[in-house]
């Protein structure tokens, strides 16, 4: 499956970073293409573009505080979490979109 | 432009291994007051005021016994990076309530504490989201197998 999303702490210094790198990768780990872009202090990084959100199968936003384009995902499965649960178990949370896709 | 690497700005001499701490206030005043030895402080009770102002504003421990507190401060001259390892684990706020035993502590000068800082902080959590690179830092015994953990691919 083709993932997009965002990742967005409330402080915007450590989780926004740690939950779009350990979402990336282990989406990878499990045969995913996986791109997270991080909206924290230091502004927006790896900024997703229109033709890769029109390509996804289902939008990730990891995020505790309000997203800033969120209309781009409009119409588009999307799961939302919190960074804590993103953190603690990116396993368990793409194999719930997996499941969520094959409904 | 070219960013900074976080590694250059870890300062060896405040790299340390099997530091004796109950709590984190025991953490904090032996940080402070090693960084006001070697001279990047001009007073550490002024930069551990600061170290707790950021405390307050939420947790600081990102899991898997890493903290890593951060105090942007007037009392900092020149922003850097110490290390510690505990001899224990302790108490302290995170994501996953484990104790913490490895804190990785920010010392940030005001002249620095906007984009320099930021997207040296983004580095480290980035690295700190590598598994193997916390299972390196939970291994090491010496400051030098501390500082090789952090600079692990």
């Amino acid at each position: 499956m083709n993932i997009v999303g965002v990742s967005a702490c409330s402080a915007g210094i450590a989780h926004t970073y740690i939950v779009q790198e350990k979402l990336e990768k282990t989406a990878k780990a499990m045969g995913h293409s996986c791109k997270i872009e991080t909206q924290g202090s230091i502004g927006v990084e790896n900024q997703l573009t229109p033709e890769e959100i029109a390509a996804a199968d289902i939008v990730l936003l990891a995020v505790d505080i309000k997203v800033s384009g969120a209309d781009r995902f409009k119409g588009k499965p999307t799961v939302k979490v919190s960074t804590e649960v993103a953190t603690k178990n990116p396993v368990g949370l793409i194999k719930s979109m997996e499941k969520a896709l094959e409904k | 432009m070219q960013e900074e690497n976080y590694l250059s700005i870890i300062n060896e001499q405040a790299v340390e291994v099997g530091v004796a701490a109950c709590d984190k206030e025991t953490v904090f005043e032996h940080v402070a007051r090693r960084l006001e030895q070697i001279g990047v402080l001009t007073s550490s009770e002024h930069f551990k005021k600061d170290l707790y102002e950021r405390e307050s504003q939420g947790p600081t421990g990102i899991g898997g016994g890493i903290a890593i507190p951060h105090g942007k401060s007037l009392a900092v001259k020149n922003t850097c990076i110490s290390i510690v390892k505990l001899e224990q684990p302790i108490q302290w706020e995170s994501f996953d309530d484990e104790p913490v035993q490895i804190v990785i502590l920010f010392a940030v000068s005001l002249a620095d504490k906007n984009n320099k800082f930021l997207s040296m902080m983004a580095q480290v959590a980035r690295k700190l989201a590598n598994e193997e690179v916390c299972l390196r830092l939970a291994a090491a015994a010496t400051p030098q197998e501390l500082i090789q953990a952090l600079g692990a691919a």
